[in-house]
Parts: structure tokens; C-alpha cells; sequence
């Protein structure tokens, strides 16, 4: 049972890690906090669903393009709401977030309704056998698409050209634009990259918590994740979603059941009294 | 090559910078001098189009660049080595380089000229792997430079690149300086420290509160009672 546990923990957990990491790719970049993540990841889930039912696309066809069509909300969503904000105090940016968050939650209503709906698995849900461990291949497939994304983002941002310039850009946006990189393009890709990352994590969620409007509420053990790792920090959003998903799994099959929407707030309430910069952060160095 | 032409620019509402003209031509070094204050990092970010210039205009050869955007001021061949050196902390040394050669595709000659920027730099081929923020500030600046010539600009601006450095540390970066400008680059040098300056410049502009006081080669400042004062210690 506990090995049953931490598998379809890490599977869970996967999906929380790819939720994190679109948010920190946008914190990052713009230190801007996207409440509308999980929202960016339901629409994702839903563009995949459209393509599945009404076009009959394979699934692995309509999840690519979930992930595809994705990057355009984000881009979209950019270019309309982000960029005339801008110049606006954080705060700000992130209460039009959260008017967002809303707004998708609505038109998603609109356009499919606020049902749920069975969504197709990439993978096949009948258990299969390892020694004493009994697996479904939808979990262990989540995790190996979950890790390769990541495998290569990493790469991404460690060999490409446009990867270490979004780099210096987190880090020096001035300094960035005086080696000539248009760093305003370089925002808007983020966003692009965040959403598309969000729309995967969306349809690989849907097939288990069934597509519905309500599946953005993802992005608070989204959240717990990347505190739980360390705010800001790749890796911590990526450990932090694993261990957060392997946590809340374990919690619910061996406390009860009710105990496993509680594990992502007990997480970050104990995270910031025991290590506030979570467990793979750097203390927080403001700049002067 | 660039000129500045009565260019008043500030942040907010207040002028900072008041009718400013300068020119730099083809092939010199010149330097910009003054107190903090005076305005000399603001003349940079207004070249580099991180300001925009309420009036006046800044000209690259007959090209009108005032409040062109940086990444194409880039482009037109202008670099900057900025105060401070706001080198990339996170990013390896080899990847300051690379981001310094980001606008460029001739593979083999950017490979070149990190040759050329290890022989200038000896310091910096040994620390490929690490990262800039792991580096003392003499070798950030030498990376700050570095990572400018990557680009192989035509113009170079450097801002007080010997600002907290040891004499011996700032006497190696002004003999670069003289290096790279032997090698073929325009040189625009910001600089609290008249005396290093005036050594290697051709040309110099003394900048008091936005305005330019006075401007001449270094021999006639050199003799101006006032510059004297102010900024040579008598
Ligand atoms: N970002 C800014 N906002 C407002 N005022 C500024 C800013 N940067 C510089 N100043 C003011 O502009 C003046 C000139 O600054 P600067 O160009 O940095 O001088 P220098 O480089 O000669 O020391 C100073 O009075 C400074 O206080
Ligand atoms: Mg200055």
C-alpha cells in the first residue's frame, strides 16, 4: 500500500510541479504572481477535450495541442491584459490576476459548461503488476511526460541561446536589453512557456479528477509547492510538487481521506515558521 | 561618429541632463568627467536608448538613435560596460560571454573573439565554469568588458570602469582600454578618475550639474585652474 501511495503521489505531485513551475517561470522573469495559473491550466485541459470530442483528434494529438493552443491563451492573455499593466506595482498585476482567474472560470462555463466530463487518459488506468507493487500505467506515464518536460526545460534554459537569455533577464532585465535582447519579447514568450507548461499539467490532471471548470483551485497546492520547495527557486517548485503530492498521498491513505485537501496549507503553515525560504531557496537578497 | 546635440533629459519631471553636446569621432577616445552627480551615467543611458531625450537629438553617423530602442541601439554596433557591471551573478562566466555575443550569428568569429577576450583577460578562460557572482569585482569588471567586446561593437561606452577597484587592478584595466582602442574601437570613457582619464583620452568633456563646463584635449584641461580645483586635487 505505501509504495501504491507514493507512486500515484509523485503522479500527483507531477502535476503540481508543472503548475509551480509555470508559476515561478512568470515570477522569475517578471515578479509577477499569476493567480490565474490553475485557471490557464483548466482552459488548457478543455482545449484538449474540444479537440478529442468534436474533432476527433487522437488523444496524444489533443493533449500536444492542449499544450499548444495553451501558449496562445498565454500570449493572448499577455499581450491583452499583462502588458498594459506593466508598469503597475506588483499588487496590482496581481489582483488583475485574480480578476482573471475568475474571467477564464466564467468564459469556460460558458463555452462547456460547468459539468464535469470524463477525459480521455494518455495512458491506460488497469493496474499493472511490479513484484509486490500495483501501478497504473496512467501514473507512471504522468510522470515520465512530467519529467521529460522538465528534462527539457532544463536543458532549455541551460544550452539554448534564447534559454540563457531568459536567464538574464530574471536576473538583469536592464543589463539583458544592453546585449541586445528585446525583453519585452522575452515576457511574452514566458508567458507562453508558462501556459503551455499549465495546459499540459491540465490534461494530464483531467483524466483523474474528471474535466471541470473547478480544476484551477490546482494552483493552491500549486502554490503550497512552490513555497514547500522555495519561492522562486526551479528545482524547489519541481521537489517541492513532488514531495507535496507524495505528502498529501500519504496523509489521505493512512489518516483519512478528509486530511488531504488540509496537507497543502498544513505544508506551507509549517514551511514558513520552520524555513521560510523553503528548502532549496536562497534567502531572499533585496536588491538596493 | 556619435554626437549628442543640446540634449536635455532627466527622470520624472526634473531635467537632469541640460542641453548637453558632445561628440565623439571615428577612432578616438574620449572622456566624459565630473562629480557624482553630474550626469555622466545619465549621458549612457540616454545613448543606449534607456532614456529618451525630451529634446535634442543623438546621432550614430547621420542616423537620428534618440529613444531608439536599446536592443537596436545594440544592434547599430553602440555597447555599454554600465556602472556597477551588473554582470549576469547566476550565469557562468562563459555564459556573461555568450549573452555579450547574443545579437550575433557568425559562429566562428564570435569564437574569435572570446579568444580575444581570454588574451586580453587571462583570468577569465581559467574561470569559464563559474559563476560571476563567485568572481572579486576587478575580474566582474574585466567580465563587464569582456562581455561588451563580445558584441564587437564600434563604439564602446564604459562607465567608471575603475570604480572600487585596486590602483594596480585600475592601472590594468586603463592599459586594456588602450588595447582594444589600438585595436580599432571608438571609445567613450566615464570617469571620476581625471587623472587616469586624461591620460588615455584624446578628447575630454567636463560635465558640472547637466551642463558642459568645459571641453578640450587633455593637455588644455589638464592646465584649466578650474578643472585643476575641482578634480585634480589642486
Ligand atoms: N533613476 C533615477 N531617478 C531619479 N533621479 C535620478 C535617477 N538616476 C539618477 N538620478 C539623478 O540624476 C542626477 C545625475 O545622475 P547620474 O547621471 O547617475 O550622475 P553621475 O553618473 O555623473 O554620477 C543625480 O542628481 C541623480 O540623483
Ligand atoms: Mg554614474
Amino acid at each position: 500500500m505505501f509504495w501504491q501511495l507514493v507512486v500515484s503521489g509523485l503522479a500527483t505531485g507531477c502535476i503540481y510541479a508543472l503548475v509551480a513551475l509555470g508559476l515561478t517561470l512568470i515570477y522569475k522573469a517578471t515578479e509577477h504572481v499569476n493567480f490565474a495559473q490553475g485557471e490557464m491550466a483548466m482552459v488548457g485541459a478543455f482545449l484538449g477535450y474540444t479537440l478529442y470530442t468534436d474533432l476527433h483528434l487522437p488523444v496524444s494529438m489533443a493533449v500536444a495541442g492542449a499544450v499548444v493552443l495553451s501558449g496562445v491563451v498565454g500570449l493572448v492573455i499577455q499581450f491583452v491584459v499583462i502588458r498594459p499593466a506593466a508598469d503597475q506595482p506588483h499588487f496590482n498585476v496581481f489582483i488583475i490576476t485574480m480578476g482573471l482567474s475568475i474571467v477564464l472560470r466564467s468564459l469556460a462555463g460558458l463555452v462547456w459548461s460547468h459539468d464535469e466530463f470524463p477525459f480521455p487518459g494518455l495512458f491506460p488506468v488497469r493496474p499493472v503488476t511490479f513484484g509486490p507493487v500495483v501501478v497504473t500505467p496512467l501514473n507512471l506515464g504522468t510522470i515520465a511526460v512530467a519529467v521529460g518536460i522538465m528534462a527539457g526545460l532544463f536543458a532549455f534554459f541551460r544550452y539554448t541561446r534564447h534559454g540563457v537569455a531568459m536567464r538574464a533577464v530574471c536576473e538583469r532585465p536592464e543589463a539583458a536589453q544592453l546585449m541586445g535582447v528585446e525583453v519585452r519579447r522575452v515576457f511574452a514568450a514566458v508567458w507562453v512557456l508558462s501556459a503551455a507548461v499549465s495546459g499540459l499539467a491540465g490534461a494530464l490532471i483531467a483524466p483523474v479528477l474528471n474535466l471541470s471548470t473547478h480544476m484551477g483551485a490546482v494552483v493552491i497546492p500549486a502554490f503550497a509547492a512552490a513555497i514547500l520547495g522555495g519561492w522562486g527557486s526551479f528545482p524547489g517548485a519541481i521537489a517541492g510538487g513532488m514531495a507535496l503530492g507524495v505528502i498529501e498521498n500519504l496523509a489521505g491513505g493512512y489518516l483519512a481521506g478528509q486530511i488531504k485537501n488540509m496537507v497543502p496549507f498544513l505544508v506551507v503553515l509549517g514551511v514558513l515558521v520552520v524555513r521560510p525560504q523553503g528548502f532549496l531557496g536562497e534567502k531572499e537578497i533585496r536588491k538596493v | 561618429m556619435l554626437a549628442l546635440r543640446d540634449v536635455t533629459v532627466g527622470y520624472g519631471k526634473t531635467p537632469v541632463l541640460r542641453d548637453v553636446s558632445l561628440r565623439v569621432d571615428s577612432g578616438r577616445i574620449v572622456a566624459l568627467l565630473g562629480a557624482n552627480g553630474a550626469g555622466k551615467t545619465t549621458v549612457m543611458r540616454t545613448v543606449m536608448g534607456l532614456l529618451k531625450p525630451w529634446s535634442g537629438d543623438v546621432r550614430l553617423g547621420a542616423r537620428d538613435i534618440g529613444g531608439l530602442r536599446t536592443a537596436r541601439v545594440v544592434r547599430l554596433g553602440i555597447g555599454l560596460v554600465p556602472e556597477g557591471r551588473e554582470v549576469f551573478a547566476h550565469l557562468t562566466v562563459a555564459e556573461n560571454l555568450r549573452m555579450g555575443a547574443y545579437t550575433r550569428r557568425d559562429a566562428a568569429e564570435v569564437a574569435q573573439d572570446r579568444e580575444r577576450v581570454f588574451r586580453l583577460f587571462p583570468v577569465l578562460g581559467e574561470r569559464l565554469g563559474q559563476r560571476a557572482g563567485t568572481l572579486s569585482g576587478g575580474e566582474q569588471q574585466m567580465l563587464a568588458i569582456g562581455r561588451a567586446l563580445m558584441a564587437r561593437p564600434r563604439l564602446l561606452l564604459l562607465d567608471e570602469p575603475s570604480l572600487g577597484l585596486a590602483p594596480l587592478l585600475v592601472r590594468e584595466i586603463f592599459q586594456v582600454l588602450r588595447q582594444i582602442h589600438r585595436e580599432g574601437t571608438t571609445v567613450l570613457l566615464v570617469e571620476q578618475n581625471a587623472h587616469m582619464a586624461l591620460q588615455v583620452a584624446d578628447y575630454a568633456y567636463l560635465l558640472e550639474t547637466g551642463r558642459v563646463v568645459r571641453h578640450g584635449a587633455p593637455a588644455e584641461l589638464l592646465e584649466d585652474p578650474a578643472v585643476k580645483r575641482a578634480y585634480l586635487g589642486g
